[in-house]
């Protein structure tokens, strides 16, 4: 893997180097290998993933919706990018066709250079319901992944005891998915999706079902797992609050069709602080700004 | 001392149970006493009568033909048994394949809508002339089983949610392993509800069926057997027999039914 210590941007600083065991235990997978080597000469700061004019039009009896209209986006390596925009804009639909769920209408999603054709362990995705295997175990959820993939069970067990440990469920690793609080089920969410070091993780609000307070917990997690493994995010929410916390820039989506309004760049360093000044007056600007776009027409 | 009862108690709860049980049985027993003492008819023997000649059944076997009592039950067993896991084998892969491809299910509807109404029974007669005797019986079965296990196959496989199929695809999986790691699982407790619901509209199948099937004996036969001859308590006798088993039967499969949902973490 690359080291960045010459990156100049100071948004990235927080992030150390990747866990170096657990890539090493990828490596040792052909088909995880042979990924990693083709996008190891993307570097962080470089672009990963462009999203170039997409459009999505969904059919249904009566009319077309429009829910997604040239949209244009490129993902750097290693960066957090916050979505938001007012309700049913068509943010979950911009997801789910990065993720390969959805084909899109038009326009192209290339990740390395490549054109995404269907879903793929490259992108991974967590889900606002956990949508967790209610019939296998914390450890079993995490584990399949890397089942799908054909990786020993030695290595599986060995990957996923670290990503448990590091999203801090060690001493729910054998507990079934009932037996959790939500806060724990989205933790297992987490771990499931880095574990296979997919070089996007896509975030549909992953914190939306939870309450306040569980939520700034998770997302102070969030950050710390991101300061132990290298991950490129795109991070949906229709927290402001969230967003500036988390993100190293914000895109902000027009009603539907989902269009790019503004892109906001974030440029404080973290753990940011939320009673800041600066930080209390772009929240308060950006809301303002998305209470004018939710008016409008 | 005062007696309290606390409903949170798992012992006090047990108790109420057993007392209320035992009560039921009581009433039931009276019920049947007096009924036999009011009709005043050989047709309905009483309590003590009918025990004497579960009694004698169990101890003699069946003294017009001398089989025992046990060669009977694993008769009906056999055959129940039979029927049931054919009906399993068939329902199965097609619930499945109903589930997942709609165009078949849709196909297949009006054929099933048409059969289901059927009461299983009904092709007894067929199912002894035109087959045989000896696997007429477990096709009874296997007709009476089959409509409600294909049904709630059919029912599990549609209900799965897409989320979790999303959720398979984002790690990478194909389509033959979501079929393996999460289509298959997710369906196993409704695959035990049709068990469940099938097991006890088998077993009323079973004894009807041997009714109609001399040579294969069986513990329908000789409740058939005992009436034509006029002996009501043998008859009544393999009544029991029959309810005994009946209840064993729907309650391991409950208690499989449960077991499964819960390890699988879905409720049916
Ligand atoms: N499968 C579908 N068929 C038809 N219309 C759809 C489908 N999926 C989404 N839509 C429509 O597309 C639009 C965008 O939906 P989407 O779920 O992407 O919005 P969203 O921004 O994620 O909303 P929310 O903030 O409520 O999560 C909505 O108007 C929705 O009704
Ligand atoms: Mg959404």
């Amino acid at each position: 893997m690359n080291k960045d210590e010459s990156t100049p941007r100071k948004m990235f600083d927080f992030r150390k180097k990747p866990m170096q065991s657990a890539d090493d235990a990828a490596a040792k997978n052909p088909k995880t290998e042979r990924r990693e080597k083709f996008y190891a000469d993307i570097r962080e700061g470089e672009t990963l993933l462009d999203i170039t004019d997409l459009r999505i039009v969904f059919k249904t009896d009566e009319k077309e919706i429009v829910a997604v209209d040239s949209f244009t986006l490129s993902v750097k390596k290693g960066e957090l990018i916050s979505i938001i925009g007012p309700s049913g804009c068509g943010k979950t639909t911009i997801l789910r066709a990065i993720a390969g769920l959805i084909e899109p209408t038009g326009g192209s999603i290339r990740i390395g250079g490549n054109e995404c054709k269907g879903p793929g362990s490259d992108r991974g995705m967590i889900f606002q319901d956990f949508a967790l295997f209610p019939w296998r175990t914390v450890r079993k959820n995490v584990e399949f992944g890397m089942e799908i993939a054909g990786i020993p069970k030695e290595e599986r067990s060995e990957r996923a005891e670290r990503y448990i440990k590091l999203v801090g469920l060690d001493k729910f690793k054998d507990a079934r998915v009932h037996e959790l609080s939500g806060g724990m089920k989205q933790r297992v969410g987490i771990a499931r999706a880095f574990v296979n070091h997919p070089e996007v993780t896509l975030m549909d609000e992953p914190f939306g079902a939870l309450d306040a307070q569980t939520r700034n917990i998770m997302q102070a997690q969030l950050l710390r797992i991101l300061q132990n493994t290298e991950q490129t995010i795109i991070f949906v929410t229709h927290s402001v609050d969230e967003a500036l916390f988390l993100s190293d820039r914000v895109v902000m989506l027009t009603k539907r069709p989902a269009r790019i309004n503004r892109i906001i760049e974030v440029p404080w360093p973290r753990p940011r602080d939320r009673s800041d000044h600066d930080f209390v007056e772009m929240r308060k600007a950006i809301l303002d700004e998305l209470e004018k776009e939710n008016v409008m027409n | 001392m005062i007696f309290k009862y606390d409903k949170h108690n798992k012992y006090h709860r047990f108790a109420r149970t057993l007392l209320i049980t035992a009560v039921s049985f009581v009433i039931f027993v009276t019920v049947w006493w007096e009924l036999s003492v009011l009709a005043n008819t050989p047709a309905i023997p009483n309590p003590l009568q009918t025990i004497d000649a579960l009694i004698n059944l169990i101890h003699k076997g069946d003294t017009f033909t001398g089989v025992s009592l046990g060669t009977y039950i694993r008769s009906s067993m056999t055959t129940f048994i039979k029927g049931f896991l054919m009906a399993l084998a068939v329902a199965l892969p097609l619930g499945l394949l109903l589930g997942n491809f709609k165009t078949l299910n849709e196909l297949a509807t009006p054929i099933l809508e048409i059969m289901r109404p059927i009461a299983p029974i009904a092709w007894a007669p067929i199912f002894m002339l035109a087959v045989n005797f000896r696997t007429g019986p477990m096709l009874v079965v296997f007709v009476g089983i089959f409509f409600p296990l294909l049904t709630n196959i059919t029912f599990g496989v549609k209900k799965i949610d897409p989320l979790l199929v999303d959720a398979a695809k984002t790690l990478g999986a194909s389509q033959s392993q979501i079929f393996m790691k999460v289509l298959l699982p997710s369906t196993i407790p409704y695959v035990m509800n049709g068990i469940k619901i099938g097991l006890g509209i088998g077993w009323m199948c079973i004894v009807a069926a041997e009714l109609y099937a001399p040579p294969l004996g069986g513990i329908g036969f000789y409740l058939a057997e005992q009436a034509t001859a006029g002996y009501w308590p043998g008859a009544y006798a393999a009544i029991v027999i029959i309810a005994v088993l009946g209840l064993l039967t729907t309650g391991v499969a409950d208690y499989i039914h449960r077991f499964a949902s819960k390890r699988v973490g879905v409720e049916v």
